[in-house]
């Protein structure tokens, strides 16, 4: 469906998620600023600010073949993971002055020792990601953190003092703030802008100066005031899984009458629905507490089920989600597992749940399409 | 000295006979269900050319095919992929890196000056990049499998296949096809996905020129310059037909085999 | 006192069966008089024993625990706590003639592309198939499966079990060691909770002194399959030594002996210079996995009489070895920390950087004499999956072939016991490997 909404911004939003090299990223590279990349949403962006670059989510966004990456992965590997290594083997991620992984999933953690022996980059850093959450851990990642920092102190020869640090974690959390903000319209009956439109609007929140974005977001929000809410649609749905940045993705189940009014999905709320506590002492133990606690944990948190499930079931509530689509990598097993507790917890509580599996670079929009709808007519619909 | 190489593959059944080191006759016959009745239909078809009615008359006869197939008349069976790298090998001395796409395997062996295998890698478990795929894709854009060749090699913009499992590879080209894309640049696209295939294959077992194709599908002129266009380097063409490479390897190696019998003799 | 668990009946009924089935084992191989056939008896009975404890405790209405061999039971055998390792029922139960209708129970709760064995776990906990441990001590490495299993196993019918895990740091470093050992202390205290039971460091000490002495021996066996030919087959010696040392007879003089008739034999063998493999040894192989064991009966006679093949060395018979420095706590903790994270099998190449796996295939190459590498691909790893280029480049370097496969080492319908053998053929022949002289 169309929303009445205008925006120059939301189409350089939606821009920024069919390519690497957005305009705004090219010009802070043409003036000389430096990029780093990481994978994986518990990546320290505000470390990364604070040094003085700017961080990007690495995405494959554009990416058409993996015939580079696969001959050193195998086809057992995620599709998004072959496709993020071929990106860097065809040279498309050249312009990075660093490359940051964490040990958050089996696949991910092996393009760390694949790409830094294949595609060169300045500067490589992986973290050990706890996978609990208690106290001993934040205080591992804390450590982490710090060794992350010293690691990008030496190499760009600067003091990443304190100051720099929450001036960092400022923007960062006005970003997560403003994107909040933005949620909070899609609780409305009839929201402004749809599912593809918010998920371009997170994914360029991770593709470009942070600032720039902040700026730019105020204006979306200024814009959707004005615009006309969505009425025909016939069911309001919540997608949860781990990387979708395609927008097209949404837009076939939308063009059948679905309505995305929310998520859990790492781009999405798991990014920004809590802020780092901007009243602690030290500025990196305030940060390895919201990564490790405070932040909504992903499925390879040991013993954070309960809290995941919670976290859906309250969106749920909140944001009146008449069904929630699961959407599984294929070879992914932290969603496998995941799925299989949250189709029970759901299913306790009466919430209707569909389980799709999906690759990384194809939409499948005929075998989406087939099964979105069927969904929504067994949910009834409400319109 | 005549020797003889059989090659009984998926698709197509090969027989070559070398009298004195050159190649006397070759045949590819359509494979029966039979795996030993299309071994002796070619070996009699080449035999018959050249006037002779036995298998006595020949001095070794090497067998090869898929997997651990055996041609039961041959004095010896030798792996396929030997047999492929040796034709390959004997036909053009430069080759170091052999892409054979058969009817229902894809290989790609990197070879030593002697024309020995030193790595291969092997796609036989599914449809993709074989000759199965460009069947398939050949009945669905109904043009036949010269003419994913002809049209590809008009195509000034290739489609982009996304997906490497032929069966869906196959419902993405009927989604173009209703998108109303020209037939020249999907069949170019058809081309594109196995030689994207057949690259990451190719890396594997390390780049080294000379490379050329082997197999059935080597004749398709589209593939060979998708193929060089990623690899960077350009593809040998063989003196002969190159899905005859590995039935004249076996024969190749048959006449080693001659040879060492005749000096162990004399020693 | 602590009580035990409410036991399913169904899996108290199919560990008796077990047993039984053991028992038919041993009376089978009675027979069998020689060193071998009294070695392989030794096993079973160290298998019935343990099942037999676990029995004990069911009836005594006493607290069991279930752990994983990562977890260095030299603390448990201190504490003299009777625990199974989680992975057993599923190991054991492959042989069973109902394990193709369990694999497929299990495709229906975690899907078809998540390690069979893993699934397996969770399976045979909702199909009651499982004795209900007082305590379930969770493995959090080295792969995503086993994170997202044991959370799986807490949510449904054992809810009531009290889990804990180890938080494992990716590093191997020293930091990472104080860390890990600082878990294994949080471990210690969860366990002594559980069933009433205190570590005494004394008891500790005598326990790791005799684990000392069996890795020792372990160490003193692998040399012994460094001759040529190799003494054993793949059979006897790398999966029995894996399950002496880490789970059945871990720090008890039980292990110790057997390891001295294990060595024995195979010393005798080596002077007399008598080949493991009957037909004679051709090729050497490198097999980077868990033993196939579950294709003993479909590959191993093939691959022996074709072939000439003997599986030297793999990876769950290769531990190197650290020797627990029994000093103090301190530094017992930090060892027994050390082995956990940088020694046990699977564990030590697959947790980390994949530099792990290539310093290994590098150091066994060379140590054993190895002919070619190959890495099974077991469709449940999928980090070593991604390793492929590198192994294959480091083979390269090193010069012997590599061969990459791609199979369920539990589930023979994914890649058959042919199509493998087809591989293998393949991959011997055109290297020009095992030519009968």
């Amino acid at each position: 469906m169309q929303t009445s909404l205008r925006s120059k911004v939301l189409d350089t939003f939606i821009e920024a998620t069919q390519t690497i090299l957005n305009p705004e990223l090219k010009k802070w590279i043409d003036n000389g600023g430096k990029v780093t990349g990481f994978f994986c949403s518990y990546g320290p962006e505000e470390i990364i600010t604070a040094a003085g670059m700017v961080p990007i989510r690495i995405r494959a966004s554009g990416s058409t073949s993996t015939e580079l990456a696969d001959a050193y992965l195998s086809s057992i590997n995620c599709s998004f993971c072959r496709h993020a290594f071929n990106m860097g083997l065809s040279g498309k991620y050249d312009f990075l002055e660093g490359v940051v992984w964490l040990n958050n999933c089996d696949h991910v953690r092996r393009i760390y020792d694949n790409w830094k022996r294949k595609v060169k980059n300045p500067l490589y850093h992986m973290m050990s990601l706890p996978k609990m959450t208690t106290d001993v851990q934040v205080e591992w990642f804390h450590d982490e953190l710090v060794i992350f920092k010293e690691a990008l102190e030496k190499h760009l020869g600067i003091k990443i003092t304190n100051n720099k640090l929450w001036e960092a974690i400022k923007t960062h959390n006005e970003t997560r703030q403003l994107l909040r903000q933005l949620y909070e319209l899609r609780k409305k009956e009839n929201p402004p802008i749809t599912g593809a439109e918010s998920l371009a609007v997170v994914v360029a929140s991770t593709a470009m100066p942070r600032a720039e974005f902040n700026q730019k977001m105020k204006e979306l929000l200024k814009d959707l005031k004005g615009a006309e809410g969505i009425k025909n649609y016939k069911a309001r749905l919540m997608l949860v899984g781990s990387i979708l940045d395609n927008p097209n993705y949404i837009k076939v189940i939308e063009d059948i009458g679905g309505l995305v009014v929310t998520d859990s999905l790492c781009f999405g709320t798991r990014l920004f629905w809590r802020d780092v506590n901007e009243k602690d002492k030290d500025p990196l133990k305030a940060l390895a507490k919201y990564y490790i606690q405070e932040k909504p944990a992903c499925p390879r948190m040991f013993g954070e089920q309960p809290n995941r499930s919670k976290f859906i079931k309250d969106m749920v509530k909140d944001f009146k989600v008449d069904g929630v689509i699961g959407l599984r990598m294929v070879m992914c097993d932290l969603w496998t597992g995941e799925f299989f507790m949250l189709d029970k917890d759901l299913k306790a509580d009466g919430v209707p749940f569909l389980k799709l599996e999906r690759e990384y670079a194809v939409v499948g929009a005929g075998q989406l399409r087939t099964r979105a709808q069927a969904f929504m007519e067994s949910i009834g619909g409400r319109r | 000295m005549i020797v003889a190489g059989c090659d009984i593959g998926s698709a197509t059944g090969k027989a070559v006979i070398m009298a004195d080191g050159s190649i006397s006759s070759y045949v590819i016959i359509p494979s029966t269900t039979k795996p030993e009745i299309t071994a002796r239909k070619a070996m009699e078809e080449a035999m018959g050319y050249l006037g002779l009615c036995s298998m006595e008359e020949l001095d070794y006869i090497v067998g090869t095919g898929y997997g651990r197939l055996k041609v039961p008349f041959a004095n010896e069976n030798v792996s396929e992929i030997t047999c492929h790298a040796r034709g390959a090998h004997w036909l053009l001395s430069t080759v170091r890196t052999v892409v054979d796409i058969g009817g229902q395997d894809c290989k790609v062996m990197s070879l030593d000056d002697k024309g020995n295998v030193i790595e291969f890698v092997m796609n036989d478990r599914c449809a993709a990049g074989t000759g199965r795929f460009f069947e398939a894709m050949a009945r669905v854009l109904e043009c036949g499998l010269e003419g994913i060749s002809s049209l590809s090699l008009k195509s000034q913009k290739p489609a982009v296949i996304t997906s490497q499992c032929s069966v869906f590879a196959e419902s993405e080209v009927v989604t173009l096809i209703n998108e109303g894309k020209d037939v020249i640049d999907i069949a170019a696209g058809v081309n594109n996905s196995v030689a994207g295939r057949l690259n990451s294959m190719v890396r594997k077992v390390g780049l080294v020129e000379d490379v050329v194709l082997t197999g059935g599908c080597a004749k398709n002129e589209g593939l060979a310059k998708a193929l060089e266009g990623k690899l960077g380097v350009k593809i040998k063409k063989l003196a002969e037909d190159p899905q005859i490479a590995g039935a004249l390897g076996a024969a190749v190696i048959a006449a080693e085999r001659v040879r060492k019998q005749s000096e162990s003799v004399h020693s | 006192m602590k009580k035990g668990m409410k036991q399913p009946e169904k899996a108290i009924k199919l560990y008796r069966d077990d047993n039984a089935y053991m028992q038919m084992l041993l009376d089978m191989l009675a027979a069998d008089t020689s060193e071998e056939g009294e070695i392989n008896r030794f096993v079973i009975k160290a298998v019935m024993e343990r099942t037999n404890d676990v029995l004990q405790c069911v009836e005594k209405d006493e607290p069991f625990i279930a752990s994983w061999y990562p977890y260095s039971a030299e603390v448990l055998t201190a504490m003299d706590v009777t625990w199974w390792m989680f992975a057993q029922t599923a190991f054991l139960g492959i042989e069973s003639p109902h394990v193709l209708d369990d694999i497929d129970g299990a495709e229906r709760l975690l899907g078809s592309d998540f390690c069979t064995v893993l699934r397996l776990l969770l399976y045979y906990v909702e199909a009651d198939m499982s004795p209900k441990p007082s305590a379930l001590v969770a493995l959090l490495h080295p792969c995503d499966g086993t994170v997202i299993a044991h959370q799986a196993i807490k949510h449904g019918k054992w809810a009531d079990v009290p889990i804990f895990g180890c938080d494992p740091p990716y590093w191997d470093n020293e930091r990472a060691i104080e860390y890990y050992a600082n878990e294994m202390r949080r471990m210690v205290g969860f366990i002594s909770e559980i069933t009433d039971k205190k570590l005494d460091i004394d008891r500790l000490r005598e326990v790791c002194q005799q684990s000392n002495k069996e890795y020792a021996l372990w160490q003193e066996y692998n040399e012994l399959r460094r001759a040529i030919p190799c003494p054993h087959d793949w059979t006897l010696g790398p999966p029995q030594c894996f399950a002496m040392a880490t789970y059945y007879y871990v720090g008890k003089p039980q292990g110790e002996a057997w390891f001295k008739k294990l060595i024995a034999n195979a010393e005798k063998r080596v002077k007399a210079g008598v080949s493991g493999v009957a037909g004679g040894e051709r090729i050497r192989v490198l097999w980077f996995d868990i033993l196939p064991l579950m294709w003993q009966f479909d590959i191993q006679p093939w691959m022996e009489a074709e072939w000439g093949v003997n599986l030297v060395m793999n990876m769950f018979g290769f531990t190197p070895y650290t020797p627990i420095d029994t000093k103090n706590e301190k530094t017992m903790f930090h060892d027994i920390a050390k082995r956990s994270l940088n020694d046990f099998p699977m564990v030590r190449q697959a947790r980390g950087v994949a530099d792990h796996f290539l310093t290994d295939i590098e150091r066994i190459v060379k140590d054993y004499s190895i002919d070619c590498v190959i890495w099974p691909g077991h469709m449940g790893h999928k980090d070593g999956s991604a390793n492929i280029g590198m192994m294959r480049e480091k083979c390269r370097e090193i010069g012997v072939p590599f061969l990459y496969i791609g199979l369920d080492l539990f589930d023979k319908r994914y890649t058959s016991p042919d199509e493998v053998k087809d591989r293998l053929s393949n991959f011997f022949s055109i290297h020009g490997l095992g030519q009968k002289k």
